[in-house]
């Protein structure tokens, strides 16, 4: 069962296309993630979602009522984190939490069940001011805000960009236990670690879908063997890289480069190492290592700027 | 309804954490009524002064030394007609004129109430208030002293005032609605209009929107705590000019509320105007000044008289609520106007306020762009 189904979705703002034949479904009581880069478009489609934003054309269906005609009804039923920090600075904690109460005409008490495991922590802060919170607590409140009415379906844009790697990491423990309520998440992220934990992940891509996947299929669809290759000269190796002409791509990865071969790979394993050897490129281990999500959506936006240009 | 009063609570607390801000909401007022009123320096010694003695008896002349002698006077010259006291101010540049009456001795002892004419130069509100108030401490000298010796209880004196050159007071207490009017502005217009693009900034407006709770109780909500602290002002401004200043409220001060609270709405319309077409917390600050700010300041008669502008200029007045504002304020205050003398200036002020309230709601958009 879906709760959220998008047809053909299309925005524009002037004349910049920001999302292009967008479809897609969210089933019940799944994580689904939506990863992109800066600009893809995700905060276009959240807000979209979250009916800020009229789309131009497509068919937006939420729980089963017609995004444009019934977008009263669906505020209801939406509990929505908007990418940027979107809470009173000046209020404390509990009167950030009881003024959104308010205006779903929700009680705290009734709620609080719901929100209790991330209201626990933000307890000892109550009556903190919001603006004195860090990050990671500044986002638990906003999703105990966006939590206060009972929804079905959660839409979090970007809802860890900015807090600390342990915080992240409690956030996506508090969603795993919000999922376990039977609402539906719908999360934006632009970190690949945070990607795995989700049910079924999609790409977006300059306003377009690349993949809608489940993390361990997308790996198996990866196309090529990958190999890494330590050294020293990494910048130096790129330059000369610009006029190898082989079928294979190439991007640095921490201190390694990340090589994948199509084609032939012995042979053409074979050809890279004469290659750096010819160059006279030091290198400490150059061997095929199992991709990891992030190799396949770099392999995938490379193929799908290949197809667009 | 209940969100209408979240709202609300949340905007107190707003104003109320941020307190330079409210701090200058509630001091401003006193600061502008304290400089408009006292700029002029309040000492004048020596002051030039003119006496036209229509009876030349004894007492008389005991008055005209009290006067001399008190050192706040310069008696400049003694006129025989009241055609050359006017010409001692145009020429002589004084500034009162005292004509005692005739057969003034005979009158202090057989009339209750003896009148002493005093032409003040009302040019110069300041200066005319100080030098009342050195005649009457002569005169109340004068009247002791005689009671005390030849003649037991006598007259009183009574001082009535004529005012020269200013006679409506025109620009007198002038800046008093011209302050209110500011204030209004300040306040109503320029404070909720930044409360509301504080919203739209922090994203907090989107937040609202996406709630079930009406436009019209997110607008109301923010816009009324900021009526209120206007109106309060405007009552410490009032009671400021009323008790310190001794402005004259000749109308029903329930009438002048009512007007008062009137053009509070009409801010307020301004103030959504502007934060409709202002997408930032510096664009409405600059848009009310230059938009509203200004034109309120040069072209209500506030502080230029409209009579003396350019034709264009007065026809444009027409469309600044100010200028109906201060008409029916003075009305009020100086004529003492009742509700039915001023009905066309409410008039107007209602309507542009729900021109500029119904445009303005229509555009805050549930589905603006972020």
């Amino acid at each position: 069962m879906s709760v959220i189904q998008v047809q053909n979705l299309n925005k524009s703002y002037n004349n910049l296309q920001a999302l292009t034949e967008i479809s897609f479904e969210l089933h019940k009581g799944e994580i689904f993630g939506i990863i992109g880069p800066d600009g893809a478009g995700k905060s276009t489609l959240f807000n979209i979602l979250a009916t800020l934003l009229a789309p131009d054309s497509g068919d937006v269906s939420i729980l089963g009522m017609d995004l444009n005609r019934d977008y009263k009804k669906i505020r209801k039923e939406i509990g929505y984190l908007p990418g940027t920090f979107s809470l009173y600075p000046d209020l404390t904690v509990l009167e950030n939490l009881k003024f959104f109460a308010a205006m779903y005409q929700s009680g705290i008490r009734e709620n609080l069940t719901m929100i209790m495991p991330i209201w626990r922590q933000l307890i000892p802060f109550k009556n903190r001011l919001v603006g004195k919170l860090s990050g990671g607590m500044k986002q638990k409140l906003a999703l105990c805000c966006a939590l206060i009415h009972k929804p079905h379906i959660l839409l979090l844009d970007e809802p860890t960009t900015g807090v600390d790697p342990v915080s992240r990491r409690e956030f996506w423990d508090l969603l795993a236990q919000i999922k376990s309520y039977g609402i539906s998440v719908l999360v934006s992220t632009p970190y690949m670690d945070e990607v795995t934990r989700c049910d079924r992940i999609a790409l977006l891509e300059k306003g377009r879908f690349i993949v809608i996947d489940t993390p361990p299929q997308i790996i198996k669809d990866y196309k090529g063997k990958l190999y890494a290759l330590k050294t020293t000269q990494l910048f130096y190796l790129l330059e000369l890289l610009d006029q190898y002409e082989e079928n294979c791509s190439f991007y640095p990865y921490g201190e390694y480069l990340h090589i994948s071969f199509y084609q032939d790979v012995e042979q053409a394993v074979i050809r890279f190492r004469d290659f750096l050897n010819q160059n006279q490129i030091n290198y400490n281990s150059f061997q095929e290592i199992t991709p990891i999500l992030e190799d396949c959506f770099i392999e995938l936006i490379k193929k799908n700027r290949d197809v667009h240009h | 309804m209940n969100q209408l009063l979240a709202i609300i609570r949340k905007e107190l607390i707003h104003i109320y954490r941020d307190k330079i801000s409210l701090f200058l909401m509630l001091s401003m007022p006193i600061v502008l009524i304290i400089l408009f009123g006292f700029t002029i320096s309040t000492e004048i010694p020596n002051a030039k002064i003119s006496i036209y003695d229509q009876s030349e008896d004894v007492q008389s002349k005991r008055l005209i030394q009290s006067l001399t002698a008190s050192g706040y006077f310069q008696v400049v010259n003694y006129p025989k007609s009241e055609k050359e006291i006017a010409e001692d101010f145009s020429q002589l540049q004084i500034k009162a004129a005292i004509i005692i009456p005739p057969q003034f001795e005979k009158k202090l002892i057989s009339e209750k109430e003896v009148e002493l004419q005093v032409i003040n130069d009302m040019s110069d509100i300041n200066v005319a208030s100080v030098i009342k108030q050195y005649i009457e401490t002569v005169i109340l000298n004068f009247e002791n002293d005689i009671n005390l010796t030849e003649f037991g209880k006598i007259g009183q004196l009574k001082v009535s005032i004529q005012m020269k050159y200013n006679p409506e007071l025109n620009s007198v207490y002038m800046f008093v609605p011209g302050i209110i009017t500011l204030i209004m502005i300040i306040i109503t217009a320029l404070m909720s209009s930044i409360t509301l693009a504080r919203e739209s900034e922090t994203n907090t407006m989107k937040m609202m929107l996406i709630t079930p709770v009406k436009k019209i109780h997110i607008v109301l909500g923010k816009v009324i705590p900021y009526m209120a602290l206007s109106f309060l002002s405007t009552l410490i401004i009032l009671a400021i000019s009323v008790w310190i200043f001794d402005m004259p409220i000749k109308g029903n001060i329930f009438v002048l509320l009512i007007l008062c609270i009137v053009f509070m709405f009409t801010s307020a319309s301004f103030g959504l105007l502007i934060s409709a077409i202002s997408k930032t917390q510096l664009d409405a600050m600059m848009i009310t000044m230059m938009g509203l700010f200004l034109p309120t300041v040069l072209l209500s008669g506030f502080l230029f008289p409209l009579d003396n502008m350019p034709y264009g200029f007065q026809l444009l007045a027409n469309i600044f609520p100010a200028k109906w504002f201060i008409l029916a304020l003075k009305d009020i205050m100086i004529k003492g106007a009742t509700f039915i003398d001023i009905w066309f200036y409410v008039a107007v002020l209602l309507f542009i306020s729900t021109l500029l309230t119904i445009f303005s709601v229509t555009q805050i958009d549930r589905r603006r762009a972020s």
